[in-house]
């Protein structure tokens, strides 16, 4: 049905969506450790809080990932009572 | 336009015990389309201000030299509290499996989402020009205080939008199979959610792990805006105790914030049989216990501030105490402290309307307070500059007032769509909570020691 492959679509453009955005984050940080090794900073703080900062981001991409992908493994296929 | 059900869909032949829940989302009244009318006309009121803001510059403010900091810094302090309600609260119940946590969760989640959005758009607000903002992205910092918390609030933003989405999907299938409208909102939200064993393994695991990450994002969230200040060589904000006396100062308004929305949308949406005396007495102990700690703290900070006679940090000390900042100041100990301790420590006024009492005050009083932190320390400064007094112009007040209507209105947005309890976690309370709390107290218990042979020997002949 197309209406199903619709909302199917769009779920999988939200999860999508919530990797682009933890990958923006993780392409930022670098960015920003290129910034503070080009003007002489403090380099040893900004890979201190990189460090921190980019589990937190992996694992809430991670999580819905998992409930997205383990929700539609867990459903009961066509048939199924 | 009809007074009860203006929008209805079609409803399952079997009634649901928890019809009541679903009410706000399927039959909305006239009350909220006024409610919504009136916090929009503020709201668009304080975005024309913002728009001249944006085309006369910050001299609309009443921010002057030295106090460079004003309304905006205030309030983005005091949202970015508020949202300690929620996430926080929710986590630390549901990990210790506070059974009383089931009516409460979601909505304190909810406050946790809206506030962070409103907060942290303050920053920007303050920018006067909002396209430096970019600056950030091309030439920001890492090791600025600045930008720990746009990462950290991001951080906190994204987990408790996730913690707050993932527990709410049974409900939004339960909406689905209701066939409530917007039906592809609800279909594409429940994620093929069909209530299986292994669907409810996963986001059991799933609910875990995130209240493990949200406890300590949350905390740090709030450590890091203490940071701001901390971090400068500013009398009055160069201290060390900053960063828990702000998480604390965070929790006790978010509590006391979860405590008003919980009392006005348990009389609004007649959820008195589900909101009961027993959670707002559980909370306003919690937020006694968090107003002592607060009273502590903040003695704590003036004591050794106080104790070293600096002249700098003597000087803001005396403006907040008999200064031009007294009135705040004193007013702001009245309503953190004094009340709540007055009237939240006898159980004959630990009651509802009373509640709603103490915890109004205790919103006030913790604006005030970050009035009182963010204010007298640029006022006075280190070197000899005159010292102008701040007072807010319409711009910032209008502004303030279009976030709080914000605020409303996304709840208001939210309870419409979703609702506001969660349906499935009183279901299963109502199933499983007694059986499962009477296991766990059982394994608390000392194990019945297994009578010997040598034991039955000892006991007296007459006992037996």
């Amino acid at each position: 049905m197309i209406y199903h492959k619709w909302i199917t679509a769009l779920q999988f453009l939200s999860i999508m969506l919530m990797w682009s955005f933890a990958a923006a984050i993780l392409i930022f940080i670098p960015w920003l450790v290129a910034v503070s090794l080009r003007w002489n900073d403090a380099l040893n703080w900004t890979l201190a809080i990189s460090l921190v900062m980019t589990p937190v981001y992996l694992t809430v991409a991670g999580t819905l990932t998992y409930v997205f992908i383990g929700l539609r493994r867990g459903a009961p296929k066509d048939g199924d009572q | 336009m009809r007074g009860n059900a203006v929008s209805e869909s079609p409803r399952p032949l079997e009634e649901s015990p928890d019809e009541a829940l679903y009410r706000p989302i399927e039959q909305t009244g006239p009350g909220f389309y006024w409610a919504a009318a009136g916090l929009l006309a503020i709201f668009f009121f304080g975005a024309y201000q913002y728009l001249r803001q944006f085309s006369l510059g910050l001299g609309v403010t009443g921010m002057n030299q030295p106090v460079t900091w004003g309304f905006y810094i205030i309030n983005f302090v005091f949202f970015i509290g508020i949202s300690h309600a929620g996430t926080l609260i929710s986590a630390i119940l549901r990990l210790n499996q506070a059974e009383w946590r089931r009516p409460i969760t979601r909505m304190a989640e909810v406050i946790t989402a809206i506030v962070l959005l409103i907060g942290g758009l303050h920053p920007i607000i303050d920018l006067g020009r909002p396209d430096r903002a970019l600056n950030i992205f091309m030439w920001g910092r890492l090791q600025s205080p600045l930008l720990w918390d746009v990462m950290s609030i991001t951080a906190y933003l994204a987990a408790s939008t996730v913690y707050l989405y993932v527990p709410m999907i049974p409900d939004i299938a339960k909406l689905r199979d209701r066939g409530t409208r917007p039906r592809w909102l609800y279909e594409f939200l429940s994620w093929n959610w069909q209530g299986t064993p292994r669907q409810h393994q996963v986001l059991s695991r799933a609910m875990n792990l995130l209240m493990v990450l949200v406890i300590p994002v949350a905390v740090s969230v709030h450590t890091v805006i203490s940071y701001i200040f901390a971090m400068t060589l500013e009398a009055g904000w160069h201290s060390t105790i900053f960063g828990p006396y702000f998480v604390a100062g965070a929790i006790f308004s978010g509590i006391a914030c979860l405590m008003v929305v919980m009392i006005v949308f348990r009389k609004v949406y007649h959820f008195e049989a589900y909101l009961k005396e027993v959670h707002f007495a559980n909370l306003a102990k919690l937020m006694l216990v968090m107003a002592v700690v607060w009273f502590y703290l903040t003695f704590s900070e003036y004591l050794t501030g106080f104790f070293g006679q600096e002249p700098a940090e003597l000087d803001v000390i005396m403006y907040k105490f008999t200064g031009p900042y007294a009135f705040p100041f004193w007013l702001m100990v009245f309503l953190n402290f004094i009340v709540p301790v007055a009237i939240l420590s006898r159980k004959r006024t630990r009651t509802i309307p009373w509640i709603l009492v103490v915890s109004l005050g205790i919103v006030v009083g913790m604006w005030l307070e970050r009035l009182i932190i963010v204010v007298p320390s640029l006022a006075v400064p280190y070197v000899p500059f005159p010292s102008h007094p701040y007072w807010p112009s319409l711009a910032e007040i209008s502004i303030f007032a279009a976030a709080i209507a914000a605020f409303c209105l996304g709840f208001m947005a939210f309870a419409k769509f979703f609702p506001l309890i969660s349906i499935w976690e009183i279901e299963e309370g109502r199933e499983s909570a007694i059986r499962e709390t009477s296991a766990r107290i059982a394994s608390y218990l000392p194990d019945d020691p297994e009578p010997s042979a040598s034991d039955e020997e000892a006991v007296p002949e007459g006992a037996k």
